[in-house]
């Protein structure tokens, strides 16, 4: 896929961007909101405390990060966060149930991971308030200040997934060889499938070169 | 006083405000930044959004707004809205002045009495070389359009473009006689280096820069607010977007006070190195 906007560079790079782009490629996120740098500005400093380290361990938030992809079927992201989803410890059997590769209750056990992850769907794909039942079991695993954090982390995610979706951002080389090395194929499971919850489709992507840079 | 206002004050920041009124122009100058030539896509600043410019700019403390193009008188309202831009602020129109017949000539009676001047480029005192860069007859037509402004009470500046050392001793002398003959006194008289940026990169000519070297003066385009009139440049069609300053250009206040962070940290005079002031 071909980015629907320009990516740019060091040279091109604005300004006030320019931070981002001196220790080399900011990736496609960040290289393509430069062209608007007023808004790359403060949404990479939102997008860094959302989806970065903080009071909340790495592996709930890769929890979310990963499963609100593949809900929202983002090609990019989900490729994007597997390798990180393994790095944070996650098993084959969770990335893959975050993945929707499998059902999640094959990947997970754990009641607290699961209320999350029962958070997530709901909030990902749902209109309107949760679900009270999903909600109360929600705050029996986890303080206001996390369902605040998780939730703005949610929605983070959500934007990111329709930016690089829309905008057919592509994945770094990296990213690919890290991918094939671990045994994924693509970034999203039935590419071409509408998702079962959401409907949403991704793309079809040529298996011999998994997803496409 | 807002903080903008202070650092210019200061002379942390220039107090010119730039506008871009347009992209497209009658000529196609051989080292022209914006690639400019009849037909390509205007980019033209609305009037009111340049009006609107012009009165933010003084509230926020700028002291005097540059026109550009482009060609801007190719806009038919120009002569009107440059009038009301004059009643804000000091205004500095950049054009090729070849233009200016007996109908442009009457449509700039508005301009009267205004604080306002025009800057002219005239590249040297012989037509071929001058039009040599800037197509036929420009050397004609500026000769003759420069003492009719300046009768009509324009304050007319020429401006000599060109690679270091092309313009010899004896064609400066005999520059320098001609303007003054044509009214415009040596201290309307600058001479500038190409910047290698736009068009002349095509032609292999002019001097680098780093933004640092140059004004941060403000300048807005149909695209966004850019560091200096050299920042909105285009090549291969397409608009430099390494002295982009912000998308956002309304209220000026927005791309005022990110100019300012900007500059912050940047060293002081580096700009008359390369003369481009």
């Amino acid at each position: 896929m071909t980015p629907r906007v320009e990516l740019l560079n060091a040279e091109n790079a604005p300004l006030l961007a320019r931070p981002f782009f001196a220790g080399g490629d900011p990736g496609p996120i960040a290289a393509s909101m430069a062209t608007v740098p007023e808004l790359l500005d403060v949404a990479m400093p939102f997008l860094g405390a959302a989806l970065g380290p903080s009071s909340i361990p790495l592996r709930p938030k890769e929890l979310v990060i990963l499963r609100t992809s593949a809900l929202l079927s983002c090609r990019y992201c989900v490729a994007a966060h597997t390798p990180v989803a393994i790095d944070a410890g996650l098993t084959r059997a969770e990335v893959e149930a975050l993945r929707d590769e499998r059902p999640v209750v094959e990947g997970f056990t754990d009641a607290k991971e699961l209320a999350l992850l029962g958070w997530v769907d709901a909030v990902a794909t749902g209109t309107g308030p949760v679900d009270d039942a999903i909600a109360d079991e929600m705050a029996t695993h986890w303080p206001d200040h996390h369902l605040v954090e998780l939730t703005v982390l949610i929605g983070a995610t959500m934007l990111l997934n329709r930016y690089c979706s829309a905008l057919g951002l592509p994945n770094s080389e990296e990213t690919i060889s890290r991918l094939a090395v671990e045994g994924y194929a693509s970034g999203v499971v039935a590419d071409a499938e509408p998702h079962p919850t959401t409907g949403a489709t991704a793309a079809p992507v040529p298996v011999a070169v998994t997803v496409r840079p | 006083m807002s903080t903008v206002a202070e650092a210019i004050a200061a002379g942390e920041l220039p107090g010119r405000v730039w506008m871009y009124a347009n992209y497209n122009c009658n000529l196609a100058c051989s080292y022209c930044l914006t690639e400019s030539a009849p037909g390509v896509p205007k980019r033209a600043l609305p009037a009111d959004d340049m009006l609107r410019i012009a009165t933010e700019a003084a509230a926020l403390g700028y002291t005097n707004v540059g026109v550009t193009g482009g060609e801007p008188f190719l806009l038919g309202h120009l002569p009107t809205t440059l009038a009301s831009i004059a009643d804000v602020l000091p205004t500095f129109v950049l054009t090729n002045g070849t233009l200016f017949n007996d109908t442009r000539l009457a449509k700039l009676d508005v301009l009267a009495g205004k604080d306002i001047a025009f800057q002219i480029s005239l590249d040297s005192p012989d037509p071929d070389v001058n039009d040599e860069m800037r197509g036929p007859d420009n050397f004609a037509k500026v000769v003759d359009a420069i003492p009719r402004l300046i009768e009509r009470g324009i304050r007319v500046r020429i401006a000599t473009t060109g690679e270091p050392g092309r313009l010899s001793a004896d064609d400066h002398a005999r520059l320098c006689e001609l303007h003054r003959s044509l009214g415009v006194p040596d201290e309307d008289h600058i001479v500038r280096p190409i910047v290698r940026r736009g068009r002349a990169l095509d032609f292999d000519m002019g001097t680098t820069f780093l933004p640092e070297e140059i004004p941060a003066e403000l300048c807005i385009s149909a695209d966004g607010a850019f560091w200096s009139p050299f920042g909105p440049t285009v090549w291969n069609g397409r608009v430099d977007t390494d002295l982009l300053v912000s998308r956002q250009t309304n209220p000026l206040s927005v791309p005022a006070n990110l100019l300012l962070r900007a500059v912050g940290g940047r060293p002081h005079g580096d700009d008359v190195v390369i003369g481009i002031r």
